[in-house]
């Protein structure tokens, strides 16, 4: 085998975050849904992504890579977002989801599922920031909730 | 009569400012509990422009005051100054950090600037002052109004590490070409 036979690697974690986006995070409504589908292909005691369908297309490694790469760029994004744009990311999600709104924001504030959803590593001022926007989107959520609740049976 | 008069004010304005940094001192304290400075020192990534940006931003702020909420603008005003103080202590946590290693590294250098040593002692002091005003400001206005000191301590917090990089990396091509000579 010569050196050009050697594919690149870096291309190929290109390529396969590219799939990704094109497969996969294009057909989720939302970056914070994104985001949550992300952490979840992360093994809880390995830390290591794991996508079937990419590390077929790919290799496992390289998945992983392209994994973790879009984990980090997403949560870059909301993290620096404005809260009025994290409330409507969070209001996407929620309206999004199958259950029911109210159980949604009622869990979310009780379980702050949204914690382990951090990449690993990121800057702590930052993870505190997304942490803390997503607390508050939550209660301004359950306002706008409670004020609606109000509207409806006054009228 | 006036003389005393400036004088129950002047103690007054002592009391206030010794209650203000003693808020400020418990606030840190608590906050050491719940982030330990190791932690942030050994954070992997720099903290990004945008995101200093958005702790000390005033148009969340202008958002969450058009809520009319108080409950909402009472939440947003304590996690704000949670997050700013925890980014204050990453900063100096850094900023002491490359600073015991540039120290190291000044005392195996044979042949050491003395001005660039000044400079990057002097931005040190600078910076730390910054930090230290910027706990006690938060502590006093919040974050919101801060954003010009903040932006300004992340340059100098950038500048610093840049020379000690620089310097770092002349240490090492010095050593190189003495090795090789």
């Amino acid at each position: 085998m010569t050196y050009m036979d050697v594919p690149d690697k870096k291309v190929t974690v290109k390529e396969a975050y590219d799939d990704l986006l094109r497969r996969s995070l294009s057909k989720i409504r939302g970056d914070m849904a994104r985001l949550i589908y992300l952490a979840s292909t992360r093994d809880y005691n390995t830390g290591k992504y794991q996508h079937d369908g990419l590390a077929a297309r790919f290799q496992a490694e390289i998945a992983g890579q392209a994994l973790e790469m879009a984990h980090r760029e997403i949560f870059h994004r909301l993290a620096a977002c404005s809260l009025q744009e994290l409330v409507g990311e969070v209001e996407i999600y929620v309206s999004s989801s199958r259950q029911s709104r109210e159980e949604i924001l009622e869990v979310w504030q009780k379980l702050e599922p949204y914690r382990v959803a951090l990449p690993v590593d990121v800057n702590v001022a930052a993870a505190q920031l997304f942490v803390s926007n997503v607390k508050l989107a939550l209660a301004i959520l359950c306002l706008r909730q409670q004020l609606e609740a109000m509207e409806t049976s006054a009228s | 009569m006036i003389g005393s008069a400036s004088l129950v004010a002047g103690a007054v304005l002592l009391l206030l400012l010794l209650a203000v940094v003693t808020k400020g001192w418990l606030a840190a304290r608590q906050l050491q509990d719940v982030a330990p400075a190791s932690r942030e020192e050994d954070a992997m990534e720099p903290c990004a422009q945008e995101v200093v940006s958005r702790i000390f931003s005033r148009a969340d702020w202008e958002f969450v005051r058009g809520l009319k909420a108080g409950r909402i603008e009472r939440l947003f005003e304590q996690e704000r100054k949670r997050v700013a103080l925890v980014w204050v202590r990453q900063t100096s946590a850094t900023i002491r950090k490359v600073m015991r290693e540039h120290a190291q590294a000044a005392r195996q250098s044979a042949n050491l600037n003395f001005s660039t040593e000044i400079n990057i002692f002097a931005q040190f002091l600078t910076l730390m002052a910054v930090c230290g005003t910027l706990s006690i400001a938060i502590q006093i206005t919040g974050p919101v109004w801060l954003g010009g000191l903040a932006h300004y301590a992340q340059r100098l917090s950038q500048q610093v590490t840049k020379l000690q990089e620089s310097f770092h990396a002349g240490s090492l091509a010095k050593a190189e070409g003495t090795g090789r000579g």
